[in-house]
C-alpha cells in the first residue's frame, strides 16, 4: 500500500467518538449473543457421540456432515461473500485429500500436519487457478471451474502416484504420536469446523471481508473505494480453496482411504454448491444447514437412493423459488430484522446529541 | 502550491465518435475547479479517464507529478484521488457505516493480517471506524449510520457516496454532478460541504456540474468543454462573459 | 492414422457440437447455463431403449417419439420450473437446472436402475475405408445426422417466423417485446429446441457409450467448453470449438497418451480463457452477466 496523504481533519480527530458508543455497545451485545449460540452448538457437537446410537459407522456419518459443512464454508466464502461461483470445489476436496493421504503414506505425518499441508497446497492451487479465471464473468467462471474439477478427476484417475481406482489405504490416524479412533477423529473434525467458522467470521468482519463484499455488491463502487479487483478475487479463491482443502483431508482420513472412484466424480462439486445455496450462502450458519441437508438426505433414504436424488432436486428448486437467500436466512430473518431495527433506532437517536 | 492533476491532449473515441479530442486541463493544488459544458461534451468521459476507469487512445495524465497512464482505478485511490459517480454507485444492501468504511479500504494494511484479526490490524480497523463515524458526522449522516443505504432518500445517498470518497482520506476529490437530482436545500447543503472539504480539510476539488449557480459560486476556476474539445477557461466571471460559452449553451435548454 | 483420428474426432465432436448449440441457445436467450442439457439426452436414450425393446417400435418411429418427448420435456421444464424464477440472477437459474438434473437422474434411476444398459441398435462394426482412413458406420451415421440437424436448425433460424423471432429475442429481449414478439413463448420454444436437439443426441450417442443415468456427464462438460469457444453466444464458434475438441482429444489420445484424452478439453479451455476470455470466434455483442 502506498502512503496515504493524511488530511488536516484526519490527523487531529482520531480519538474514539463517544457519540457512537451506544451503537457500539449494542453491537458488542449481539456479538456476545452470537458467541453464546456458537458455544451451544459446540457443546451439542461434543455431546452427540455420547448418544448410545451414535457409534461406529453412524459416527463416521456425523463426521461426514461436519466435513461437508467445512467444504461448504469454503464455497460460501466465494459465492456468498465475494459473488464468485465455483462449480469445481470437488477438485479442491480431492487436492486436500490426496495431499494429506500421500504425506501420511510416504512420510507418516501427523494428522494435524496433514490438515495444514492440505490447506496450503489447496490454497496455492486455488490461487493459481484464480489467476487464470479471475477476469471472467460468472457464467464463464462456472464452466471453467467445472472443467477444473473434471481435470483433477482425470489426473487422479490416470497419474500413477494417485493409484487410480485401486486407491490408497492409510493407517490409523495419529495426532502427537497418539493413535486416534473414531471418537478422536470426530473431535478433530469438530475442532477444525470451529476454527474454520471462527476464521470465516473474522474474515467477514474485517477490511478484507469488506473488500470481498464490495466486489460482490458493486464493481464500480469497489473500484472507487480502491479495491484491487484481481488481487482480492485471487485471495478469495485461495482462502476458499484452502478451507475446502481441509475438508478434503478430513474426508480422506475419516475412512482412511482415498480413491479416484470417489474423487473423480465431478458431481461432488455440484453437491457442495447445493449445500451452500440451500443453506444460505451469505450467512455463516447457512453451510451448517446445507451440509446437514446434503449428507443426511441420502442417509435417511438409504434404501431409496434415487428417491433422495429426486427429493434433493425438488427441495433445491423450492428453496430457489420461495427462499432464494437460503433456508438459514429464512430461519434467521426475524432475528436479523429485529436486530437491524434496534440498531437503526439507536443510531437514529444519536441525532439529539448531535444537534446540540 | 503547484499543480495537482494535469492531463494533456486526451483523446477517446467510441466506435467512430470522438468523445474527447485533445482535451487538456490543469488542476492546481488546494483549489476548487469546475468542468462544464453542454450535454454530451465529454465531461464524464474525461472524468473516467482521469480516475482511470476509462482507457484512452492518446494523451497523458499526471497526478501528483507522476505519469498515471497505466494506473488502475485502485492505484489512483491509493495515490489520493477519490471520486463519486453521476449515477450513484453504492453497496445498497450494506449500511451507511459499512459503505463509508469500505471507502477506507486503503488503510486496512495487509489483507492477510486484517482477516486474521492481528492486534495491529484491529487497531487500524478501530481507526477506520472512528474516522468513518467522524466523516458521517460531518456530513450529517450520523442518524443513518446503521440504515441500509438502499433505504435512504436520493440526497442522502449522494452524501453517503461523498462520505465514502472522503473516507479514503484523499488529497483530491472528483465529483461528478454532485447536486444532480437534489432539491434546493440539499443543493445548498452540498455547496457548503464542498467548501468545508476544500477549506478545512485542504482537499483539491474537481467537479462536473450542470447547476450553473453552484459552479459559479464554489469554483475558483472553470474549464468549459464542448464536443470533446477545450472551449474556454477562466474565473467564473470571465467564463460567464465569454461569447463562445454563451453560444455553446444557447444551443440547448438552460439547466 | 492421422486422417482416421481426425474423422472419428469429428464424429464425436459433432455430438459435442449439437449439445453445445443447445447450451448456447438456452444461455443467450435466458441467461441460464443449462446443467440438465445432458440429462435431456439421457432421458431420450432411456426412452429409446423402452420404445425399441419394450414396445418393439421401429428405429425411425423411436427417433420420432424420443425427439417429441424430449422436446416436450424441455418445454415442461421451462414452464414449470424456470419461468417462475426467470427474473432471478444467473446463479439461481443455474442452480435450478442442477435441481432439474437431480430430479431427472433420480427418476430415470428409479424407473430403470443405475446399471449401464446396452442400446439395442448396433451398427455394423466393420469399418469403411475412406481414402485410407478407416471409420465405423456408426461414426459416419452420426456425422450425417448431425449435419442434417444442423441444416434443419439453420433453416429454422433463417426462414421461419419463430426462428427469426428467437434471434430477435437474443439480440435484445426488450426491443423484441416492443416489436410484438411473444418473448415468453419464444423462451419456451428455446427450451423446446434444446430438448429437440437433446433427443437426437441421446439416440445417437447411446450405441457408442451405453445408457446410464450418468452417461452424459463427460459430453456435457465438453459441450460447455465448446460453448465457451463461441463466447457462450456464437453458434458458429461453439460448433467449431466442439469439432476442435473432438479432433484434439482424439489426436492427444492417439499420439501422446490415452489418459490425456479426457483432459484435453480442460487444457484447451484454460489456454483459451487465459488468452481470449471473450471466446475464440468473433463475438461482437455479449450480454454482461
Amino acid at each position: 500500500m502506498s502512503k496515504v496523504p493524511i488530511t488536516k481533519a484526519a490527523s487531529n480527530n482520531l480519538e474514539s467518538s463517544p457519540k457512537y458508543a451506544p451503537v457500539r455497545a449494542l453491537k458488542q451485545r449481539y456479538t456476545r449473543q452470537n458467541l453464546i449460540a456458537v458455544a451451544i452448538l459446540v457443546a451439542l457437537a461434543i455431546l452427540i457421540p455420547l448418544l448410545p446410537q451414535v457409534k461406529g459407522w453412524m459416527l463416521s456419518q456425523v463426521s461426514l456432515v461436519i466435513i461437508y459443512i467445512i467444504a461448504a464454508m469454503g464455497v460460501a466464502v466465494l459465492v456468498g461473500f465475494t459473488g464468485l461461483v465455483s462449480v469445481g470445489h470437488g477438485g479442491f476436496l480431492a487436492i486436500g485429500a490426496y495431499t494429506s493421504a500421500l504425506l501420511t503414506k510416504y512420510f507418516g505425518v501427523d494428522l494435524i500436519i496433514g490438515l495444514i499441508s492440505a490447506m496450503f497446497v489447496s490454497a496455492f492451487l486455488g490461487a493459481l487457478l484464480a489467476v487464470v479465471f479471475v477476469r471472467l464473468s460468472g457464467a464463464f467462471m462456472a464452466i471453467g471451474t467445472l472443467g477444473f474439477a473434471f481435470f483433477v478427476g482425470t489426473v487422479v484417475n490416470n497419474v500413477s502416484i494417485f493409484e487410480g481406482r485401486d486407491g490408497i489405504f492409510l493407517d490409523n490416524n495419529v495426532i502427537l504420536g497418539i493413535r486416534i479412533e473414531d471418537f478422536g477423529f470426530y473431535y478433530t473434525s469438530v475442532a477444525s469446523l470451529l476454527l474454520v467458522t471462527l476464521a470465516v467470521y473474522c474474515l467477514v468482519n474485517s477490511g478484507t471481508g469488506r473488500a470481498f463484499m464490495a466486489l460482490r455488491d458493486s464493481e464500480n463502487a469497489a473500484k472507487a473505494s480502491g479495491v484491487n479487483r484481481l488481487l482480492y478475487r485471487v485471495l478469495a479463491f485461495a482462502i476458499s480453496a484452502g478451507i475446502t482443502g481441509i475438508a478434503g483431508a478430513l474426508n480422506a482420513h475419516v475412512v482412511n482411504y482415498v480413491s479416484a472412484e470417489v474423487y473423480a466424480d465431478i458431481w461432488y462439486s455440484v453437491d457442495i454448491l447445493i449445500a451452500v445455496v440451500v443453506g444460505g450462502p451469505a450467512i455463516l450458519f447457512g453451510p451448517y444447514l446445507g451440509g446437514i441437508f446434503v449428507v443426511m438426505l441420502p442417509f435417511f433414504l438409504e434404501r431409496l437412493a434415487d428417491f433422495s436424488f429426486i427429493l434433493k432436486g425438488v427441495v433445491l428448486i423450492a428453496v430457489l423459488r420461495f427462499a432464494p437467500a437460503g433456508v438459514g436466512e429464512l430461519i434467521l430473518r426475524p432475528l436479523r430484522i429485529a436486530r437491524r431495527r434496534k440498531l437503526r433506532s439507536v443510531a437514529a437517536g444519536l441525532r439529539e446529541s448531535e444537534v446540540g | 502550491m503547484g499543480e495537482h492533476l494535469r492531463c494533456q491532449d486526451i483523446q477517446v473515441s467510441f466506435g467512430g465518435v470522438r468523445a474527447c479530442n485533445n482535451l487538456s486541463l490543469t488542476v492546481p493544488r488546494g483549489k476548487i475547479i469546475g468542468l462544464i459544458g453542454p450535454n454530451g461534451a465529454g465531461k464524464t468521459t474525461l472524468f473516467n479517464v482521469l480516475s482511470r476507469f476509462q482507457s484512452y487512445d492518446a494523451g497523458d495524465v499526471y497526478f501528483e507529478g507522476k505519469l498515471a497512464n497505466d494506473r488502475m482505478p485502485h492505484h489512483m485511490v491509493s495515490m489520493g484521488m477519490a471520486r463519486t459517480f453521476q449515477n450513484i454507485n453504492l453497496f445498497k444492501d450494506q449500511t451507511t457505516l459499512q459503505n463509508i468504511m469500505t471507502g477506507a479500504h486503503g488503510q486496512i494494511g495487509n489483507p492477510i493480517s486484517a482477516m486474521c484479526w492481528l492486534p495491529a490490524a484491529r487497531r487500524r480497523e478501530r481507526q477506520i471506524e472512528d474516522y468513518a463515524i467522524h466523516v458521517a458526522d460531518m456530513l450529517n449522516l450520523t442518524p443513518e449510520l446503521e440504515n441500509e443505504v438502499g433505504n435512504l432518500p436520493y440526497g442522502h445517498q449522494k452524501r453517503v457516496e461523498l462520505a465514502r470518497a472522503l473516507a479514503s482520506r484523499p488529497s483530491m476529490l472528483l465529483l461528478d454532478e454532485p447536486v444532480a437530482g437534489c432539491n434546493d436545500s440539499e443543493t445548498q447543503e452540498l455547496k457548503e460541504l464542498v467548501f468545508k472539504v476544500n477549506r478545512e480539510m485542504g482537499v483539491t476539488v474537481l467537479l462536473v456540474e450542470h447547476d450553473m449557480s453552484m459552479v459559479m459560486e464554489v469554483c475558483d476556476f472553470i474549464y468549459v468543454i464542448n464536443f470533446g474539445a477545450n472551449l474556454a477557461m477562466g474565473t467564473p466571471g470571465e467564463v460567464r462573459a465569454n461569447k463562445d460559452v454563451i453560444a455553446a449553451y444557447l444551443g440547448e435548454d438552460d439547466d | 492414422m492421422l486422417g482416421q483420428l481426425i474423422l472419428s474426432g469429428i464424429a464425436t465432436g459433432s455430438l459435442y457440437a449439437l449439445t453445445a448449440i443447445a447450451v448456447v441457445l438456452v444461455f443467450r436467450n435466458t441467461r441460464t447455463i443449462n446443467l440438465a442439457q445432458g440429462d435431456f439426452a439421457m432421458v431420450g436414450a432411456f426412452l429409446g431403449i423402452y420404445f425399441l425393446k419394450q414396445l418393439g417400435f421401429s428405429y425411425y418411429t423411436t427417433v420420432l417419439l424420443v425427439v417429441a418427448s424430449t422436446t416436450l420435456l424441455g418445454v415442461a421444464v421451462e414452464w414449470l420450473i424456470m419461468r417462475p424464477i426467470a427474473k432471478s440472477d444467473w446463479l439461481t437459474l443455474f442452480t435450478a437446472t442442477i435441481g432439474v438434473f437431480y430430479i431427472l437422474t433420480g427418476v430415470m434411476g428409479w424407473i430403470w436402475g443405475r446399471d449401464t444398459k446396452a442400446f439395442p441398435v448396433n451398427f455394423d462394426p466393420t469399418p469403411i475405408d475412406l481414402g485410407g482412413a478407416l471409420i465405423s458406420m456408426g461414426h459416419l451415421y452420426n456425422i450425417g445426422w448431425a449435419l442434417a440437424i444442423g441444416v434443419v436448425l439453420y433453416w429454422f433460424f433463417n426462414h421461419t417466423k419463430q426462428g427469426i423471432a428467437m434471434r430477435a429475442v437474443t439480440d435484445d429481449p426488450e426491443i423484441a417485446h416492443l416489436m410484438g414478439i411473444p418473448v415468453k413463448f419464444i423462451v419456451m420454444l428455446t427450451w423446446g429446441v434444446a430438448g429437440f436437439i437433446a433427443g437426437f443426441v441421446g439416440i445417437l450417442i447411446a450405441p457408442i457409450i451405453y445408457v446410464s443415468p450418468e452417461m452424459m456427464d463427460e459430453v456435457l462438460v465438453k459441450a460447455y467448453v465448446a460453448a465457451v469457444f463461441g463466447g457462450l453466444y456464437s453458434i458458429r464458434g461453439a460448433v467449431i470449438g466442439a469439432l476442435m475438441i473432438g479432433v484434439a482429444e482424439n489426436l492427444a489420445g492417439g499420439y501422446l497418451d490415452s489418459s490425456l484424452k479426457t483432459s484435453t478439453a480442460f487444457i484447451m479451455i484454460v489456454v483459451l480463457l487465459a488468452f481470449r476470455p471473450q471466446g475464440l470466434i468473433g463475438v461482437q455483442k455479449r450480454r454482461e452477466i
